[in-house]
């Protein structure tokens, strides 16, 4: 392979990495909000992102309306989808072994992958809502990737401000710094596991309704999003929010370097180097975290 | 009661030995995939039911043997059962290789370390494709050995649960639950745990590999998706713990248990079976996550050895 590469390709791949990075880092924060306050790894994140991506396909499709409106249906119908399975399922397994709360999350998983695959078919779907390219110079920018790059950004620093600035984000902060004590200062610590529940759902399903608009969908396609949205909690640290927006634009860049470089499939093993060399060399995550 | 126990088992053995005489060819390779399940199921426990480290990508050590296995027979022209043996031996490379760094994490970090390790083999296992064939699969020579099969499938089971049995039984063993109760109590007193959780998990590779190398030889053709599956993981985890982790014989009771069951009923619902299969895993992680054996062994006195 002697392919020569020039700056501009590199500053192309740079760009498309931060663009990829910032949907990564949204629907991660989903998974580091259930991680932290709960230490539960949960397996079914991806497969509300696949949900979340069907909503919006066939709101696009049914409806014909603006597939970026869907972005408040899907989020607030996974929202409840996420405290309806915290209520009757999580609920029981927050403070097993981990291999309770992994298996639970994964029998939910791959019950409603197949409901889906019954329901919406196996068929690859896709929204053609907007195609071709921003050219910026001597970059060109997928018009869908930019848009989705502004509002994952935006989701992001809502579910941020909310985060640092409203009481029930405050409450959730302090669970998962420490469960007894935030229960201790009268927090009622299974409502704020709900709650939280629902909030990753939901940021889960924003990451789905704009992987829709972007590429074609399928009732498979979850589970990349769970493994990448774990590594990057490990890379930004576990239970450090911010280090999951850091830990997602790494993620999306080294991917793209790493598919400059190499093939596509193998910028995967890459990844999962990433992860490795990241748990060994400094586990409690780049920006460091809580101990474990 | 131990006598009695003992009987029936020789018993079981023996009326085992001598069922491909009497068997249809379906009854043959329905018994070899139960007795590939006990292997699978049992050698996970070794790691995880004993030491407590759950390994969520145990597949892994499967595809590496049945790939290892698979080269062997089909570009070297090797006899299947030292081809299988290598690819046993593979795998506990891996193992040593992966095992090393990541037994260092703890919980649900090492976990997914696993999973992503199942991830990584296929795609490198997809990408070298002058030796694997790729995503088009490798095709072995045809060869009619289910009955030979049958017996080294069995054989890979019997060894692993005498394997289970015996470091049940041990001091050796002792160390590994010691590690699953309280790692940090077991370096007080003065365990290497590093080193012994290092043993366990090469043990629970070996087997699978070999394994893996059988399974190969007896489909035929085998492909990336089709020897590392995130399921087939799932599913020896399951059946450990439907059946009782940490005990010698739950997972050959929860793999019996949940392998007949899946020929006799999910089978017969085509679509929904993997539906099924998610709701089965929810009740049992919610209902009897102890196991069968484990509900048992609260209402009534059993020795250590079941």
């Amino acid at each position: 392979m002697n392919v020569i590469i020039t700056p501009i390709m590199v500053g192309q791949v740079v760009i498309s990495g931060l663009l990829a990075g910032a949907l990564y880092s949204m629907v991660a924060l989903g998974l580091a909000l259930i991680f932290g306050v709960m230490r539960v790894v949960n397996v079914a994140h991806g497969t509300i992102l696949m949900l979340g991506a069907y909503t919006t396909f066939w709101w696009f499709h049914l409806l014909g309306l603006n597939p970026y409106l869907s972005l408040v249906a899907s989020m607030s119908l996974m929202f409840f989808l996420g405290i309806l399975l915290q209520r009757t399922l999580v609920v029981r397994v927050v403070n097993a072994p981990e291999l309770s709360s992994l298996l639970l999350t994964f029998g939910i998983s791959i019950a409603l992958v197949n409901l889906a695959r019954l329901v919406f078919t196996a068929d690859l779907r896709s929204v053609e809502f907007i195609t071709g390219s921003f050219i910026a110079g001597p970059f060109a920018l997928s018009k869908s990737r930019v848009i989705s790059f502004a509002f994952a950004v935006a989701i992001t620093l809502l579910a941020f401000w909310f985060l640092q600035k409203t009481k029930l984000g405050k409450a959730i902060r302090a669970t998962s710094q420490s469960s007894e004590m935030a229960m201790v200062c009268g927090i009622n610590v299974r409502r704020i596991h709900l709650y939280s529940f629902g909030i990753a759902s939901a940021l889960a399903a924003a990451g789905g309704s704009l992987v829709a608009v972007m590429v074609a969908i399928q009732p498979q396609m979850g589970d990349v999003y769970t493994f990448k949205s774990f590594l990057v909690i490990v890379l930004g640290g576990a239970g450090n929010y911010p280090g999951a927006l850091l830990g997602g634009m790494l993620l999306g860049l080294v991917e793209q370097l790493a598919s400059l470089f190499l093939t596509t499939q193998l910028s995967e093993a890459v990844a999962y180097l990433l992860l490795v060399l990241v748990l060994l060399l400094r586990p409690t995550g780049l920006l460091g975290g809580r101990a474990r | 009661m131990k006598r009695l126990f003992l009987a029936a088992l020789c018993g079981a053995l023996f009326l085992l030995m001598l069922y491909p005489l009497e068997a249809s060819g379906y009854g043959v390779r329905f018994m070899l995939q139960l007795f590939m399940w006990v292997a699978l199921a049992q050698s996970w426990n070794l790691i995880s039911g004993l030491t407590g480290y759950v390994s969520f990508g145990h597949v892994a050590f499967f595809g590496t043997g049945a790939y290892a296995g698979a080269i062997l027979i089909a570009t070297h022209g090797w006899h299947w059962v030292p081809a299988s043996l290598l690819g046993g031996l593979a795998a506990m490379l891996l193992a040593l290789v992966i095992g090393y760094p990541c037994l260092r994490l703890k919980g649900p970090y090492f976990a997914i370390s696993m999973l992503g390790l199942n991830e990584v083999m296929r795609v490198l296992v997809s990408y070298f494709e002058g030796l694997t064939g790729g995503g088009l699969g490798l095709s072995l020579p045809t060869l009619h050995a289910s009955v030979q099969i049958y017996y080294a499938m069995g054989l890979a089971a019997l060894a692993v649960t005498a394997a289970a049995h015996f470091i049940i039984t041990s001091r050796f063993g002792l160390r590994f639950m010691t590690i699953r109760e309280d790692e940090i109590a077991a370096e007080a007193m003065g365990i290497d745990t590093a080193r012994y959780k290092l043993y366990a998990f090469l043990l629970s590779a070996f087997i699978p590999g070999v394994v893996g190398g059988f399974f190969a030889r007896d489909q035929g053709y085998i492909e990336p998706i089709s020897v590392f599956p995130l399921v087939t993981t799932i599913t020896m985890i399951v059946m450990a713990l439907f059946g009782g982790q940490g005990t010698i014989w739950g997972p050959v009771l929860g793999a019996v248990a949940l392998f007949v069951f899946q020929e006799m009923v999910w089978a017969r619902f085509l679509y929904l079976h993997e539906f099924f299969f998610g709701a089965i895993i929810v009740v049992v992680v919610l209902l009897m996550p102890k196991g069968i054996l484990g509900v048992l062994r609260e209402r009534y006195r059993l020795p250590r050895t079941i």
